[in-house]
């Protein structure tokens, strides 16, 4: 057998990924209904985000165009999530029926093979409208545009996407355990809407549940600190990197532990 | 020869809370710490050797699934030792998946919304199939089945014999040493379980492949296994030869007779009674009836068939008979129920 590393992950990963896309849009109607569907849900978001900011013109020192910059910033770190690991909500169903096992058949990473089932394409409507919020605030706000910040948004942006996985991660592999998670992850789901505001404005509690618990703040909030307020960043942001990587790699040993455990349904 | 598949002493114990009735009990149960043993598979060994092809019976929960999932590197046995081509399955799950194929009846594995012939090329790329062997298999199935008008077909469109038979296809693409079927006729009409059979049985045989079939349908053991392992609530019952099996029973034959124009419901009665009459080892006669047949099940070490036959046509009008082999079905049901 060969050993099988990144590359061999990634060309499995296209591969399945054009297929999947090809499939989709032989549904013609689906397609755009759902794409159609995503925009208005966009717009409405947006739409409820403005007319707060109507009549609040700052939030606890974090001014229109912060907040906007905010905004942007979550749509784009909740991306990789939506389109990546999607299949996350399905996995209750398959443990519950025993359909998992299925899964459990082939000589690649199990993790791996089982989210790269779907990919959702809607989640693609979502960044171009997070994009478009983040350069547009970027531009209001009259950020500059070196290299260095660009690189430090990439990196943080990363960092936002990993921790948003991890929670989704973590959320789904419950099922392992208790079977339903469709309440856990909604749950998650709710506590990411959280994301979207900057931590001051909670109480000291739910600052540190945010921080550490369910460690929402890191979505958005700690790594935009560091392109927004560069004279007076908090040491959480420039761990948060790191905090990405080790939620994302506990959440993927959650995931792989349930899943060994597993052991189906009689059939 | 050495062997493909080693089962040494293998038990499977499964934890299971004993749950009380109703609301309350449930409730209860959220906090019981009290939990019975069951074990699922009973201290089994087998060993199966390259090419053969083993049907493993068993009625439903006699730990079928649990084996086959042991053997797959999905349990890990609670003790005793299983060796699958030399890999303990599962310590190295990937390393034994590479060897191994498997199907279940009613569980496609195939990428729902993917043509076969994607199915296969991701399959391909994921197995690292060469191109010549891949061409090769492809070139087999070609002459094998018809199976032109599937490839185009997303999984989700076939029915379900053709989702089957793909299933099997891919199941057998990467040339594994084995193959795992478990109950790959379900829910098939006849002529669909044929094709499957004769499938099955070509491509053990171009490849070698050695193949366990779980199922309950004996018609499929009667086509494909040369050798059957029963087991029952855990515990192996029965290791051995089909032929052999049916030699245990071999001495039974039964008659069927149909009798009389204005027959009565009491003809079975009335039929042992005369007949008990007649033969003093009247123990080795069982008579039964349904609404068309009169059967007669005998054991010729005994008491010889055409006696039988000719006790009968002394007393009765006989308008029609038929004479039957015993089955593997009867002969499996026997051992369910009263062991070997």
């Amino acid at each position: 057998m060969k050993k099988k590393g990144i590359n061999f992950y990634l060309h499995i990963y296209f591969k399945i990924l054009a297929q999947d896309i090809k499939s989709k849009m032989s549904y013609r109607a689906d397609f755009i209904i759902s794409t159609i569907g995503m925009i208005f849900t966009n717009i409405a978001g947006f739409v409820s985000f403005w007319i707060l900011f109507r009549n609040f013109p700052s939030i606890n020192g974090w001014s229109y165009y912060e907040m906007m910059f905010l905004y942007g910033f979550s749509l784009i770190s909740i991306t990789p999530v939506q389109c990546l690991f999607d299949n996350n909500w399905n996995l209750r169903m398959y443990v519950y029926s025993g359909d998992f096992i299925k899964y459990c058949f082939r000589p690649i990473n199990l993790f791996f093979y089982y989210q790269s089932e779907i990919f959702d394409i809607k989640g693609l409507g979502q960044l171009a409208f997070g994009l478009a919020t983040m350069v547009y605030a970027w531009t209001k706000i009259g950020l500059a545009c070196t290299p260095l910040i660009i690189l430090k948004t990439i990196i943080f942006l990363i960092t936002a996407s990993l921790i948003m996985i991890a929670v989704m991660n973590a959320a789904a592999a419950t099922c392992f355990w208790i079977t339903n998670s469709f309440f856990v992850m909604d749950l998650a789901l709710k506590f990411r809407d959280y994301a979207k505001y900057p931590i001051t404005i909670f109480s000291p509690v739910f600052r540190f549940i945010f921080t550490f618990i369910i460690p929402v703040a890191f979505i958005a909030y700690y790594p935009s600190l560091v392109i927004l307020r560069p004279d007076n960043i908090p040491v959480l942001s420039w761990i948060s990197p790191a905090f990405g990587c080790l939620f994302f790699w506990l959440s993927y040993k959650l995931w792989m532990h349930g899943a060994t455990k597993y052991s189906g349904t009689g059939s | 020869m050495q062997n493909l598949i080693e089962i040494k002493e293998v038990s499977k114990e499964f934890k299971i809370l004993n749950r009380r009735e109703g609301l309350i009990g449930s409730v209860k149960d959220l906090f019981s710490r009290n939990y019975k043993i069951v074990k699922a598979v009973d201290n089994i060994s087998i060993s199966i050797a390259p090419g053969e092809i083993v049907g493993y019976l068993g009625p439903n929960g006699a730990g079928k699934s649990t084996t086959i999932k042991m053997m797959t590197g999905v349990l890990e046995p609670t003790s005793g030792e299983i060796l699958v081509n030399g890999n303990v399955p599962y310590k190295n799950r990937s390393k034994n998946a590479q060897e191994i194929g498997v199907v279940f009846g009613q569980r496609s594995q195939l990428w729902w919304s993917l043509p076969l012939i994607e199915s296969f090329r991701l399959l391909k790329d994921i197995y690292q199939i060469d191109d010549s062997e891949y061409e090769n298999v492809i070139k087999l199935y070609k002459s094998l089945v018809d199976i032109e008008p599937l490839l185009h077909k997303p999984v989700r469109q076939m029915s379900l014999g053709q989702r089957t038979l793909s299933d099997i296809l891919a199941a057998f693409l990467h040339n594994p040493k084995i193959v795992f079927l478990d109950e790959p006729t379900i829910g098939l009409d006849v002529s669909m379980k044929n094709k499957i059979r004769i499938l099955i049985q070509a491509l053990n045989h171009e490849k070698n492949t050695t193949v366990i079939l779980t199922t309950h349908d004996m018609g499929d053991v009667d086509a494909l296994c040369k050798r059957i392992v029963i087991i029952d609530k855990g515990k192996m019952l029965y290791d051995n030869d089909i032929e052999h099996l049916k030699g245990f029973f071999g001495s039974y034959r039964t008659l069927k007779l149909r009798l009389g124009e204005n027959e009565t419901q009491q003809t079975d009665v009335n039929l042992e009674n005369a007949l008990a009459k007649h033969f003093t080892e009247y123990e080795a006669i069982s008579v039964s009836s349904d609404d068309e047949w009169t059967s007669i099940l005998i054991n010729e070490e005994k008491i010889k068939l055409m006696d039988v036959m000719k006790a009968v046509q002394d007393n009765y009008f006989i308008r029609d008979m038929k004479l039957e082999e015993i089955s593997t079905e009867e002969v499996i049901r026997k051992i369910y129920e009263e062991g070997v």
